[in-house]
Order: C-alpha cells, then sequence, then structure tokens
C-alpha cells in the first residue's frame, strides 16, 4: 500500500493515494469540476484554466488537473471566487466559438456544450463578429480539421506525442488567431491518429470514416473487444438500426489504457461486407435442415475412413472453439488444425499494436491442449484427408484446388474465397453479433457482447456445431454460450475462476453525457 | 299448419315465439354471464364489464379497464420533461390543459421554482385550465343525457365545446392535444382579440346551459333514471378514494383548489358545490354548478390578468428566443441541450397535484439528476372511481349501468396509464 493523503473538498473528507491531483480526487466525492485539456491519460499542462479551484491559505485560484494533493488541504469547489472564473473562463472559450451544433459530429457527446449548460448557461454579452478560420483541413488520410471549433485545449498534440510517439501537431500563430496544424513537414498520420478525435472535446478533429454519418446521440454503446489483432483492446461498439457505425476504446488500464490502433477501428466495415448470409449445399441454397444433413453426411464418408480434419481458427471465439474441439475429440480424432492470418511483423511496435493479428490464438491453445488434442497450423494439412469441417473462411496453406477435392464443410462468417470450393457452407455469426470470450496475448479471457443480431439465417458457430453433433448423433447438448463457457471453464485449468459476465444492454448514448 | 310450423323450426332453428308453450316461454332460472363492452356505445374508452345478470339485474360485475395500451408512466421514463407534455394530453384528452398543468407542476417543484413562475403565465393557466373544466363537464353532462335518449341537450353542449375548443386552438394551436403549458411558464401568450372572444363564449355557454338545464333538470325520464341510482355514500367515497365531483356529489367538500391552493386560485372568489344524496343526479346537478363556477373564475382571471412575461426568466427551463439560437452560439447550446438531453431536474422526489375535471390528478416523480424522470407515476381520478363503479352497479338493472357509467365519467387515456 503506497502513501495515502487526506484532504477536504467542499467540506467532505476524501482519502487518496499520496500524488493525486485534486481534480481526480474530487471525482471520488462525485464533484465534478470542470476540465478541458486534462485528460487522465495525458500529462497535465493546465492551460484550458476551466478546473479552477480555491485552496485554503493559497491566494490564488488553483488549476484542479495540476495540483497535487496535500495532507490537511482544504479545497473549495463551489465558492463563489472559483465558480465565476469557471463561468469567465466559458464565457472566453465560447466568445469566437461558431454555431455549428446543429452540422457538428459532435454534438450531444460534447464536453463544451456539457460544460456550458452545466457551469455557466448565461446569455452571450459578445456582439462583435466573431474571428473566422479555416473549416476542413485535410490533416491526414483519416483526420479533417475544423479551426474554429478547435478551443486550444492541446489534448490531440499531446496524444500523438504520448500514445503514437510522434510529433505531428502543433499550435501556430497567438491570441485569437492560434490555431491547431501539423508540425513542419509533418501530416498527421500515426497509426493511433483517431484517439484524437476521441480526445478531441469539441468537434475539431473529426474522423473521415465516421464524420456526417450517424449522429451522436442516436447511437447505443454495447461492450465488446477489438477483434483486429492479439492485443484485444477494450471498445465499445457504437451501432444503431442493427449494423455498427464505428468503434471506440474503453478505458481498461491493463490492456489499452484510453486507446486503439486506427486499423482496430476500420474493422466493423468487416461486419458488414461480402458475408455469408445463408447456408449453401454445392453452391445453391438451402434451408439449416438440408444443410446440416448434408453436411453430416459429407463429413461422415471420411470419419469413417479416418481421413477427417477438423480446423479451428484463431479468429474465432473461445467458445466456437471450444465446441468445434469438443466435437473432434467425441469423433475420435488426436489432432487438429488451426488457421489464422499470417503474423505481420511490421505493426509490432511495443505499444498496442502486435504481429499476431488473430485475436485468439492464446484460446485455441489452451483448449487444444486442455482437451488433449495436438493442435498443427493448417498448412500441415496431412495429405491423405479427404474431409474437412472448418471454422473461419481464412485456410492458409490449403489451395483452392485442393479444397474443391476434399469434402469441405465451412462454418463462415464471409463468403470469401475458399468457402466458394465448401460442399456445404453454413454462415455463422461474426464477433459483434453473438456472446462469447477471447483471449489476448497475455492469456486474459475477455468478454464480448452482442451489439446486434447476425444477417440472414447466421447462427453462432457453437450452435451450429451443436446442430452438426445431433445430426451426426453425437452427444452435445449445450443452448448458450454460457453453457458452453461453463464446460470450457471446467476443462481449461487457468480459466476454473472465470465467471460469466451478464449480458449488457447496449447503453444509448444520448444518456450517456459527453465522451470528451 | 303443422307443415309450416315444423318448416319455420327447419329454417329458423328454433320455435317462432307465438308457438311456444306456456311453459317454454318463462325466462331461463340461471344466471347468465354477458359482456358489455369493450366495443359498446356507453362503454366509453375500452373497458369491458363482464355481467352476469339474473334477468335484468346485475348480481355481478368484473370491469376491466386495460385494453388502450398507454403506458404513460413507462413512455415518460424515456422521454425529457418537455417531451412529456404531449403525452399528458392523452390522459384525460377531455381536458388536456389541466394534465398540463399538473406535469409542468410537479417538474417545477423538483427544481424549486414554483413561486417564480410569472403572474401572467400563471393566469393563463387557470384560465386554459378553467375552460377545460367546462369542456369536461359538459361532454359528461351531455354524452350522459344523449345516452339516456335526451339527444338535444348533447348537441346544444358539444356546440358549446366547440367554441371552446375554438378558442383553445388560437391559444395554442391544436384543437384537443394543445401541448401548451411548459416548465417555468406556458409555451405562448394568449392571441389578441382573445379577451373578447372568450367573454362572449360565456355568455353564450350560459345561455344554452339554462336551455339544457330546462330539458332535463325536470324532465320525468331523465330524473327516474338518475335519482336514486349508483348512490354512494360519504363514507364510502373517502374509504375508496373517490375525488372531484363524484365525491363531492357524496358531501365530501374536497377541492384542490381550495384545500391546497395552488397558482392563482387564492385571488379569485369561487365556491364549491357540494350535494347530499351521492347518487347520479346530484353528481349531475354538481357537475352543472362548478360549469358555472368555472364561468365566474374565468370572468375573474379576464379582469385581473396583469401584462408580462409568460414565461419565466430562468435559463435552467427556459428555451432561449429563436433570434438568439440561430445567432450566438450560448443559445445555440442551450437550445440543443433542452431539446437533446432535456431540462436537468435536480435529484429527488415529489407529488404534486391539481383539481382535474374528474378530481385530484397527481403526478409523483423520482428524479435522478438528469432530463429524463427515473420513474413517473400517475394518480388519475378515472382509475379510482372506476373502481367503485362494480359496487355501485350491483343490484341495479342493466339499463342502469348506462348513467352509473356516464356520470362516473371513466376517460380512458387517463385510466389505462
Amino acid at each position: 500500500m503506497s502513501e495515502t493523503v487526506t484532504l477536504q473538498i467542499d467540506g467532505q473528507s476524501v482519502t487518496v493515494p499520496k500524488g493525486t491531483n485534486v481534480l481526480e480526487a474530487a471525482k471520488l466525492l462525485g464533484i465534478d469540476i470542470s476540465a478541458f485539456c486534462y485528460h487522465p491519460g495525458l500529462p497535465v499542462v493546465a492551460q484550458c484554466r476551466q478546473c479552477l479551484v480555491s485552496v485554503e491559505k493559497n491566494p490564488k485560484l488553483q488549476p484542479s488537473c495540476q495540483q497535487v494533493v496535500g495532507e490537511g488541504m482544504v479545497v473549495r469547489t463551489t465558492d463563489p471566487q472559483s465558480t465565476l472564473a469557471r463561468k469567465q473562463q466559458l464565457e472566453f472559450t465560447l466568445v469566437n466559438h461558431p454555431i455549428d451544433c446543429p452540422i457538428c459530429d459532435k454534438a450531444g457527446e460534447c464536453t463544451l456544450q456539457k460544460l456550458y449548460f452545466e457551469h455557466d448557461n448565461a446569455d452571450s454579452r459578445v456582439d462583435t463578429p466573431k474571428v473566422h478560420k479555416d473549416k476542413a483541413v485535410d490533416l491526414g488520410p483519416h483526420i479533417v480539421l475544423d479551426q474554429e471549433r478547435c478551443i486550444l485545449c492541446s489534448r490531440c498534440i499531446r496524444t500523438c506525442d504520448e500514445v503514437a510517439g510522434q510529433h505531428q501537431l502543433e499550435f501556430a500563430y497567438r491570441g485569437d488567431h492560434e490555431e491547431l496544424t501539423t508540425a513542419p513537414g509533418e501530416q498527421l498520420d500515426n497509426p493511433y491518429s483517431l484517439n484524437t478525435v476521441d480526445v478531441c472535446p469539441v468537434g475539431a478533429l473529426t474522423s473521415k470514416d465516421f464524420r456526417f454519418t450517424m449522429r451522436a446521440w442516436e447511437l447505443d454503446a454495447t461492450p465488446s473487444v477489438c477483434n483486429g489483432c492479439a492485443t484485444g483492446c477494450n471498445i465499445e461498439i457504437h451501432h444503431k438500426n442493427e449494423r455498427a457505425w464505428r468503434l471506440v476504446p474503453r478505458h481498461n488500464p491493463e490492456v489499452n489504457s484510453y486507446w486503439m490502433c486506427d486499423e482496430g477501428r476500420f474493422t466493423y466495415h468487416g461486419l458488414r461486407e461480402g458475408r455469408l448470409v445463408g447456408a449453401t449445399v454445392d453452391g445453391l441454397p438451402a434451408g439449416w435442415d438440408r444443410a446440416i444433413k448434408a453436411a453430416a453426411d459429407q463429413l461422415a464418408v471420411g470419419r469413417s475412413a479416418g481421413q477427417f480434419a477438423v480446423v479451428l481458427s484463431a479468429l474465432a471465439s473461445n467458445e466456437d472453439n471450444f465446441a468445434l474441439a469438443s466435437l473432434a475429440k467425441a469423433w475420435g480424432v488426436t489432432h487438429v488444425y488451426v488457421a489464422g492470418k499470417p503474423p505481420v511483423p511490421a505493426r509490432a511496435d511495443g505499444r498496442l499494436r502486435v504481429a499476431d493479428i488473430n485475436p485468439n490464438h492464446a484460446g485455441v491453445k489452451a483448449i487444444a491442449e486442455a482437451l488433449g488434442l495436438q493442435l498443427k497450423p493448417s498448412f500441415e494439412l496431412d495429405p491423405s484427408i479427404r474431409g474437412v469441417l472448418a471454422l473461419g473462411d481464412v485456410l492458409p496453406g490449403i489451395e483452392g484446388e485442393r479444397l474443391a477435392s476434399l469434402a469441405y464443410v465451412a462454418l463462415s462468417t464471409h463468403d470469401s474465397a475458399p468457402v466458394k470450393h465448401a460442399k456445404t457452407a453454413l454462415p455463422i455469426a461474426a464477433w459483434a453479433e453473438c456472446a462469447g470470450t477471447i483471449t489476448n496475448n497475455k492469456g486474459r479471457v475477455q468478454r464480448m457482447h452482442a451489439a446486434f443480431p447476425p444477417p440472414g439465417q447466421a447462427l453462432p458457430a457453437w450452435e451450429v456445431v451443436v446442430r452438426l453433433a445431433q445430426a451426426s448423433g453425437t452427444k452435445l447438448n449445450w443452448t448458450h454460450a454460457r453453457e458452453v463457457f461453463k464446460d470450457m471453464c471446467a476443462a481449461v485449468p487457468a480459466w476454473k475462476e472465470l465467471t460469466w459476465a451478464r449480458e449488457a444492454r447496449p447503453l444509448a448514448l444520448r444518456f450517456a453525457g459527453s465522451r470528451g | 299448419m303443422a307443415d309450416a310450423q315444423s318448416l319455420r323450426q327447419l329454417v329458423l332453428g328454433r320455435k317462432d315465439v307465438q308457438d311456444l308453450s306456456d311453459t317454454e316461454q318463462d325466462l331461463p332460472p340461471d344466471l347468465m354471464t354477458v359482456n358489455m363492452g369493450p366495443s359498446h356505445p356507453a362503454m366509453h374508452g375500452t373497458v369491458r364489464i363482464v355481467l352476469t345478470v339474473d334477468g335484468e339485474k346485475v348480481v355481478k360485475s368484473d370491469v376491466q379497464p386495460g385494453y388502450l395500451h398507454r403506458c404513460f408512466e413507462k413512455e415518460s421514463e424515456h422521454a425529457t420533461y418537455t417531451q412529456i407534455f404531449p403525452y399528458t394530453d392523452r390522459l384525460n384528452y377531455v381536458s388536456p390543459m389541466i394534465n398540463n398543468v399538473g406535469w409542468a407542476m410537479v417538474a417545477e417543484k423538483l427544481m424549486s421554482i414554483g413561486k417564480d413562475i410569472p403572474k401572467r403565465a400563471e393566469y393563463i393557466r387557470v384560465i386554459v385550465s378553467e375552460m377545460s373544466r367546462i369542456t369536461d363537464h359538459l361532454t359528461c353532462v351531455g354524452a350522459s343525457a344523449m345516452e339516456l335518449g335526451a339527444f338535444g341537450p348533447f348537441l346544444f353542449f358539444l356546440k358549446c365545446r366547440e367554441w371552446l375548443y375554438e378558442l383553445l386552438e388560437i391559444v395554442s394551436g391544436a384543437r384537443l392535444t394543445h401541448t401548451y403549458v411548459r416548465v417555468g411558464g406556458v409555451s405562448k401568450d394568449l392571441p389578441a382579440g382573445f379577451d373578447e372572444r372568450l367573454t362572449h363564449t360565456l355568455d353564450e355557454i350560459e345561455k344554452v346551459m339554462v336551455e339544457v338545464e330546462g330539458l332535463l333538470n325536470n324532465n320525468k325520464i331523465f330524473r327516474d333514471r338518475m335519482a336514486g341510482i349508483g348512490a354512494m355514500t360519504r363514507e364510502e367515497a373517502i374509504a375508496t378514494g373517490c375525488v372531484g365531483p363524484i365525491a363531492r356529489a357524496c358531501g365530501v367538500d374536497y377541492d384542490v383548489r381550495k384545500d391546497y391552493p395552488y397558482s392563482i386560485y387564492p385571488e379569485v372568489e369561487f365556491d364549491v358545490p357540494v350535494g347530499t344524496t351521492g347518487d347520479c343526479l346530484d353528481r349531475y346537478l354538481v357537475r352543472l354548478e362548478e360549469m358555472r363556477q368555472s364561468i365566474r373564475i374565468l370572468r375573474q382571471c379576464l379582469k385581473q390578468i396583469p401584462d408580462g412575461p409568460v414565461m419565466i426568466d430562468d435559463p435552467r427551463c427556459a428555451l432561449p428566443p429563436k433570434v438568439d439560437t440561430y445567432n450566438t452560439i450560448e443559445s445555440m447550446i442551450r437550445h440543443f441541450k433542452h431539446i437533446v438531453d432535456g431540462i436537468k431536474v435536480p435529484a429527488g422526489e415529489t407529488y404534486a397535484f391539481v383539481e382535474g375535471g374528474n378530481g385530484e390528478l397527481g403526478f409523483f416523480v423520482v428524479a435522478d439528476g438528469t432530463g429524463r424522470p427515473y420513474k413517473a407515476y400517475c394518480r388519475s381520478p378515472s382509475f379510482v372511481h372506476l373502481s367503485t363503479a362494480s359496487q355501485l352497479i350491483h343490484g341495479h338493472l342493466i339499463a342502469d349501468i348506462v348513467p352509473i357509467f356516464g356520470m362516473i365519467n371513466m376517460i380512458g387515456g387517463e385510466c389505462d396509464k
């Protein structure tokens, strides 16, 4: 236990670790001191002056983000002096702010709107024209800047410096002509650039991918985990009308802090493009019952001859892989194959991005080990194999011609190249569409929640496996991902203590206040 | 003849009445269960009564509301305080203005601004409330008379109601679903020339009331079907929670406007009529007198109403003027926040109530500091009154259900909440 300090804020006593700032200590008491430039994941600069508070025995108001707590300190946040200072600060901030709310992407989740409404709410006293600046400055591949909206908090500059480690943004000029701009010879182009859009307290930085697509307050947020690589950044899926509109990071100090990479943010596009929406048998559409029966019959031939392979997927959830591995074990298979995308060494940067772009390699390994199945990469597929039951649409090392010659049953989210060779293709739900868990490269099992239903006929893969088992006379009786999870945790020693979290109800962002 | 008789039996599936023997003509001795409503001209709104009758006499009844699926209370948890005004319009949809006022009062009480509402806004609220009270009673009395066969009074009263609806329409923009009152005042001032039009209308209504009373008060059919029917004692009325004209007809001298005065009611003079017998006739007479008292209140209000603003000058609940919204960022943000997030009502819980057309209409709200109620409950008089219906019609004839039900004046929108 580190040293603690006890202080008084607005008459209430609070004990916090030494070195905490007053703003964070007040948060513990539920006191919301307004702030723009302060962000818990970034260095403190105390430049917006929006968090001024009175500290006893101190003649001047102190910025609470920079003021470190001291033993016996007496802080007042609601006294006339500091309240007035914060009101006046807001008034100054709004002097040159454009009247953009109706066309601004940040409206509804804007920190400036929130703080003005809660801490000032006074009429305008300005009758001079506003200073005009550039409205749509292209900063780089993903981001557009509106210099008029910018309130010069420098959060984005610090985000580039700290999160990406690249100095790409700067302030230029002075006074009311001061503006945000790219550093000389640079553009805003780094793998973490879109975090600047999240931290922007106003709508100055907007994502080209998201801007003008959906009003923020109309979205629902479902907690999930990014499936873009083995880091497993915690995210929120912001969705509406049964589709995702953007992914944003969710705070987890153990995994990703407040951040995620740009590549991960764009993975939601894959949830809509090229999906397999209905089962097919020999390339023709089929209902579930016929497709399952066809799949069971096609696999029976190879199974009886012992020339049969099950391919797990490092891109699918623990539950899906455990269900399929359990079926393989029940069918007497001694070794299973694992398929996944090849690593991208150039990605590894010692920050969040890693070379392994499969979200669940660790989970597949743990499951195979727990069930006593030997695990081989898919390109080592035995030449004698005649029947393949494969999870996922990524099968490296198995060419199209080879697949076409096999009794190949595909459980796939997408209608991609290998799946076109399948004798039977069964559509399954993607990561955002069903409840499940994945295991990141540190062995952390993380829960994903279903944000919206899968397209067309698609079902969660574990459910398809159960149907296939039943059609083949094998006993698998799970009726919910929770039951698969329970049996899985009983089988994998390291996961013995894990419990299944309650399904998360999507939170409407209009109830969530600002996300600045 | 025998052939003709058997042929008739074959075609009709039963004997003709003149062919029945004396014993066969007796009514069946056992009890019969019949449905009255939910689709029946004398069943207001959508309510069903499952009657067990012994001949014409009701021995048991089961009154079943719930077919309207309003969900007022649940819907309110998802709407901002301002967005709930349209929902309250649809509670007692015959006098929506009073519901508007009640809802505004509960939010104002939570925000502790009840005392700061501009005087003119308070007067306007009372004017539109009393107009609504008259429309409520006109409908109730007119419709009940019609259901007893007197079509004339119904047409006369509905004509009067239309005059008032027209006036409310020029005030609010809508004939029935006004959504006129706001937290902190009313949405707009009274239009020019409103005083004269209302004064003229009140004079005309008084004339029509004299006519209708002439048609009904000493009408033998009307009196026979109203007097002594569906009587309730004072104690029963109190025990069952009856309020408004129904309780006052039983001698309960309770009127929220007098006993828990709100708005500018202390500044006007009016009497609370109280009945003695508690039967349908007294309920009718109490309603008529209440209309006269409302007219009296309205005339005083028109004399006393001051000039001034109709909305409180408090940025927490007043929308900025449109010209500012379009031209300053401060007002733009405030407008946006009011519309999207709603008026921030401090955490707490409270009950505010007004005298509605049917009696005490109250709203209990638990606020959690956001722009939407955490929980909203509506104490609607119709729901309480309907719960006494079964007891009131017990022992009466089926035909008596019509005046009893008419005088309970159950309004579906308020009952199914």
